[in-house]
């Protein structure tokens, strides 16, 4: 391999990396919002919301991630309207792991004991507010881990956005490995960059688990 | 009858009536509580008396009959929420909050419901914690203080909105036999000053001692109620006697 074809790889892989972080971080924040709504609604919706966001949660819980994105990529435009494959892809994968982050939440809320609510309601607090000032504080050590851990998953998934067009990390290395060959080295090479921005994490995940469940 | 009873009750229930599944734990209970009064309820678990004192503070509602608090109609889900923030509760668990301090349970309400400042909320809150004896501790988490300590700083933080009665849900029931002292002695402090109370418990001593009037309780239904002597001393209910005989000598 020449001099030049390994800086041009390298700068593929590195756009893509760029690339993968802000399609990563973008989600992060859709699906943390998405799924503290979902989680809200389903403990404490009114009018029927509550079924809404359960539906919901089956829903993509129960269909590939792929699916999501496919859908939402070509039924845009099949209505007429077009969307950057960056957006359809922020919008596919905060929508699809909203649905496991709401259950992430949904637990940490159900796990707060039912005395907490009663005491709130006595002093007066609203039921948003208890929600806000004395429930959702104390979820926090309980959903924290399993939240990071989501996180994770989700940055893998990023990968998947390709499949739509989108040049991240993992479209990168498709197309160096289309113009040289070397498929085992570049997607090894690949992994690698995976595993580099997700092991931190998982390690973080493993410490708090454990001092957690002890 | 003394002349407390020309007083208007604070709290009234007629009628009430009251099953979960096809469990019937209340029959037909008619019950009222006089302003400063000091009620103790008392029965074998089961008996019905926590599910009483729970529907007068708004957390259950009753199949039927009529719950009359501080003016405001329970019975009405419309109208029970106005109870909040005018009773306040006191848990068998304590219920603080485990991420605020003693002095940020307090302060809470006064801030998030009551609106006040919280330079006014943190004073209002060492005087109750001063009150129940607790003000060197406020700045200790519920996870630092020990349970008669925990209970003590539950009790402040329902002091803190000034309520017009106080519930005590056996309150003393999780704690460990010498940290009931002081709780107890901080229950009948309220009582001196006046504090119109309905007290669920299992501490015949503190009944017998600070009740204005003990009420027992028995599947569901008031079996007898009077004067703690009466009660104590000469119960006219054999059931009463009987549940009396297995408590005061276990």
């Amino acid at each position: 391999m020449s001099i030049e074809l390994l800086r041009t790889s390298l700068s593929i892989l590195l756009q893509g990396l760029v690339t993968t972080l802000l399609l990563s971080v973008a989600s992060i924040v859709g699906g943390t919002l998405i799924g503290l709504l979902a989680a809200v609604l389903r403990s404490f919706g009114p009018w029927g919301t509550d079924r809404i966001a359960r539906l919901y949660t089956e829903l993509f819980r129960g269909t590939p991630v792929l699916i999501t994105l496919m859908f939402i990529y070509f039924g845009v435009s099949y209505f007429g309207y077009a969307i950057d494959v960056f957006a359809a892809g922020v919008i596919g994968l905060s929508v699809y792991q909203g649905a496991y982050i709401a259950e992430v939440f949904r637990s940490g809320i159900e796990s707060v004991a039912k005395g907490q609510w009663e005491v709130s309601q006595i002093l007066g607090l609203s039921r948003m507010q208890a929600f806000a000032f004395v429930v959702l504080p104390q979820t926090g050590r309980i959903v924290l881990p399993p939240l990071i851990g989501q996180y994770l998953s989700l940055i893998k998934d990023t990968s998947i956005v390709s499949m739509i067009g989108m040049s991240e990390l993992m479209h990168g290395g498709q197309a160096i490995v289309d113009r040289i060959g070397k498929p085992v080295e570049i997607y090894g090479l690949v992994a690698l960059i995976y595993f580099v921005v997700c092991f931190p994490l998982s390690q973080w995940v493993r410490h708090h688990d454990r001092r957690r469940l002890s | 009858m003394s002349n407390q009873s020309q007083t208007r009750p604070v709290i009234s229930l007629s009628g009430v009536s009251k099953a979960f599944g096809a469990t019937r734990v209340l029959n037909e209970i008619n019950l009222d509580v006089r302003a400063g009064e000091v009620l103790v309820l008392i029965g074998a678990s089961g008996s019905g008396k926590s599910t009483v004192l729970r529907i007068m503070a708004g957390l259950e509602k009753t199949d039927s009959g009529e719950v009359w608090v501080n003016d405001v109609p329970m019975h009405d889900p419309k109208r029970a929420r106005d109870i909040r923030g005018h009773v306040g509760m006191v848990f068998q668990q304590f219920n603080l909050f485990p991420h605020k301090t003693a002095l940020g349970n307090v302060t809470l309400a006064l801030i998030k419901a009551r609106k006040m400042n919280p330079a006014d909320a943190r004073k209002r809150a060492m005087e109750v914690l001063d009150r129940v004896g607790l003000a060197d501790r406020a700045d200790h988490y519920p996870s630092q203080l020990s349970g008669g300590q925990q209970q003590r700083v539950a009790i402040a933080r329902a002091l803190a909105v000034e309520p017009g009665i106080m519930f005590f849900d056996e309150a003393t029931s999780a704690l460990d036999p010498e940290l009931v002292g002081e709780v107890t002695e901080v229950m009948r402090g309220l009582a001196r000053d006046g504090m119109t109370m309905v007290v669920v418990t299992h501490e015949m001593g503190f009944a017998r001692k600070t009740a204005d009037r003990v009420v027992f309780m028995d599947k569901g239904v008031i079996a007898e109620q009077g004067e703690p002597e009466e009660i104590f001393v000469n119960p006219s209910n054999e059931r009463t006697r009987q549940f009396l005989h297995r408590v005061l000598d276990h």
